[in-house]
């Protein structure tokens, strides 16, 4: 990201000396801004604004990584419609240290558990965070060494005590947790610790001011692996310093704040709390640790984090298999569409309405509509019989009809002759199925 | 894009009338017929029409005049900056000022007084020794305007930068220069400074001057124009305005966009 004149211009001695060639500071801003100078003809920059300027060509938000391909932060945008989210919130669930024996390996199963496939996708949930509730270190090492043994799973280490975490990390480096939190009493030793473990570390303060602070004495360490974790423990609160953070890194490009933002739930209540981890995930957390391990809890947040974080300049696409409507039955109609999610679910709802059982063959458009898939040859007779021998519906149906949509009515001589079918036309739009439909007994 | 409604100037002589004679009518004609052609502000200029020593009090007096029957805010036209201190002490809504070219000492009176009245400001990309050629020397000056805004703590929002377009036919070479200039303000400052043209400028004295003056508009916003002072009753003017939003995914498009850029 190319820098502004004023921001070089702020950081230059503003002598005018003209030694480098430039007669005034200002004018020597812009040269720089528009490439046309070094910042090495200067001789009175100072180490700082060096330093400044080139940090402020870094991206506004630090990648972090840990644990199995957890990746938190590098993101550019503050709406998913201006471009895209990139990396999907890691939701953790934790576990305290003070389960006994019995509660943890139920929780530890509870959470092996929690792995979903719907509409096609695989979703699982991402890590589990192990949290020092029982004031004792060799427990907290060994329910982490516990729960590490038994899940492949990213882990987060959570205490306030340096030497607890010491115990609990020194065999699980090589997993490359996350640790925390570094606080104001403790950041010399939690950030030391990460540092000579190469681990990332969260840097917790309370409130945004405290934070910056905290973050440019951690950074004096000569570490900057950080999650941030602005210490609100309310929604409101948590959203407002979300965005707060999530807005100066990225458009007033403020270092201190330019690293990825931890959430924690805060209700005990499951449906409210996924109700809050909901809005974390939509506004800019990229992680979330939660309490509740159910999954009818957490299903439907692990679907919101999928859809929230896909590309919304690609079109979102439905499975192209067969579809059925209904009870679908030898009789059943059965329509050809794309697979186009707009496409597809305008056809679906209407077959819906039609209360006539039907499967819906949606072809592999790459995602395009109709009338697009079919001006790019996307959408041809060899393709459609195809994609209708791979599913099977010869054996399904006893009839011999498919119902093509109205706009690529001129297919339908071709679509006969190579699949032996016979291609009834449809209406054009699919809001003229319902009539249509009745038009079919 | 933002209509900076021109035709209230004592350069024409129904205003220069109306201003000698002491007769809001011509004025208020106007304030009200460019609004509804699509004016987002109304510049006020009172021009040579009136002695120097009367020009504060003729000031204020328009200012009152356009404010009895227009909601819009002004645009305070004037290189007298006592007049346009006496107009901003009566504006209702916070207007701006027009202009400060990148002059140390006019600097020093303007931004100031911008900040006591919360009035953005025209920074004009020039200074005594006149306008540059070249978009290089233009950004030069802009680039000082930008400094003095943050010095005095101006939002970047509230400057507009204005790279001084010249007539086409006896200056041609200024018309490419001036869209450099201004896709290069635009990377001066995050958040950029706004940018503005005197657009009726370009085709002072040439023929089929709606004709220049709607396509150097719609090359100038591609560029980064984001207001323009200009004929707000140009209806072809003010489409092509309408038509960039679109365009430039500024605004959301809808069938009737034309007729919603006006309504706004």
């Amino acid at each position: 990201m190319a820098l502004t004149g004023l921001e070089i211009y702020k950081q230059m001695p503003k002598k005018n000396c003209g030694e480098c060639g430039v007669p005034t500071c200002l004018a020597f801003a812009m040269a720089l801004a528009s490439g046309k100078a070094a910042l090495d003809s200067c001789p009175y920059v100072t180490e700082a604004a060096r330093e400044n300027l080139d940090s402020a060509a870094a991206p506004p938000i630090k990648a972090i990584k840990f644990g199995k391909d957890s990746v938190l932060g590098d993101e550019t945008v503050l709406f998913r419609h201006d471009k895209t989210f990139y990396h999907p919130t890691t939701l953790l669930i934790s576990v305290s240290d003070t389960l006994s024996d019995d509660e943890l390996n139920a929780k530890i199963e509870e959470i092996k558990g929690l792995e979903f496939e719907r509409v096609g996708l695989q979703y699982s949930i991402d890590g589990v965070a192990v949290v020092q509730e029982s004031g004792d270190a060799a427990r907290f090492a060994k329910v982490a060494a516990v729960v590490a043994e038994a899940t492949d799973k990213s882990l987060l280490l959570l205490s306030s005590d340096p030497e607890a975490m010491k115990a609990a990390l020194a065999p699980l480096a090589s997993r490359k947790p996350l640790i925390g939190a570094a606080t104001a009493d403790n950041y010399e030793a939690m950030v030391n610790l990460a540092k000579e473990n190469s681990v990332p570390v969260i840097i917790k303060a309370d409130g945004l001011d405290a934070l910056e602070e905290l973050v440019v004495k951690a950074q004096a360490l000569g570490y900057k692996e950080f999650v941030l974790d602005p210490g609100t423990r309310t929604p409101v609160d948590t959203l407002a310093n979300l965005t707060h953070i999530r807005r100066l890194a990225i458009k007033k490009k403020f270092r201190p704040l330019g690293f990825p933002v931890i959430a924690y739930t805060s209700k005990t209540e499951p449906m409210e709390e996924i109700m809050e981890a909901s809005v974390y995930v939509a506004k800019y957390a990229s992680a979330v640790v939660l309490k509740t391990s159910k999954k009818a809890h957490l299903l439907p947040l692990m679907t919101l984090k999928q859809n929230i974080y896909t590309d919304p300049q690609k079109p979102i696409q439905v499975e192209p298999k067969l579809h059925s409507v209904g009870n679908v039955d030898e009789n059943s109609p059965f329509y050809i569409t794309t697979n186009f999610s707009l496409t597809y679910y305008s056809v679906e709802g209407e077959v819906e309405t039609s209360k006539i059982p039907s499967y819906i063959l949606p072809i592999d458009t790459d995602g395009t509509s109709v009338l697009t898939a079919y001006a790019a040859g996307k959408f041809e007779p060899e393709k459609i019989v195809e994609a209708m021998n791979a599913c099977g519906i010869a054996d399904k149906v006893k009839h011999r009809n498919i119902i093509i949509p109205g706009y690529v009515a001129v297919i339908s001589g071709k679509l006969s002759e190579l699949s032996g079918w016979k291609t009834i036309v449809g209406p054009r739009e699919s809001s003229g199925i319902v009539s249509f439909s009745k038009s079919l007994t | 894009m933002l209509i900076f409604g021109e035709r209230i100037n004592g350069m024409f002589t129904d205003i220069g009338d109306a201003l000698r004679n002491k007769d809001p009518k011509p004025i208020q004609y106007w304030a009200v017929k460019q609004q509804e052609g699509g004016a987002h502000y109304l510049d006020v200029n009172s021009g040579p029409a009136i002695p120097t020593h009367e020009r504060v009090e003729a000031y204020e007096w328009m200012v009152n005049v356009i404010q009895e029957v227009s909601e819009l805010p002004l645009v305070l036209d004037s290189t007298n900056y006592d007049a346009i201190e006496a107009g901003l002490k009566v504006c209702k809504r916070p207007a701006i000022i027009n202009s400060c070219p990148a002059e140390q000492v006019k600097i020093e009176r303007v931004f100031p007084m911008a900040i006591q009245y919360n009035a953005g400001i025209i920074g004009l990309t020039m200074d005594k020794k006149g306008i540059p050629k070249d978009a290089e020397n233009r950004v030069a000056f802009a680039m000082e305007l930008v400094a003095a805004a943050d010095e005095y703590g101006v939002p970047m929002e509230d400057l507009f930068i204005d790279p001084l377009i010249l007539p086409v036919n006896v200056a041609q070479e200024h018309a490419p220069e001036v869209l450099e200039s201004l896709r290069q303000v635009k990377m001066l400052a995050n958040p950029a400074p706004r940018t503005v043209l005197g657009l009726s400028n370009v085709s002072q004295k040439s023929p089929d001057r709606n004709l220049i003056n709607r396509t150097y508009m719609a090359m100038a916003i591609a560029s980064g124009l984001d207001a323009a002072i200009m004929d707000a009753n140009d209806d072809d003017l003010v489409d092509v305005a309408a038509t960039c939003q679109i365009l430039l995914n500024r605004s959301v498009y809808a069938d009737s966009y034309l007729k919603v850029f006006r309504a706004r």
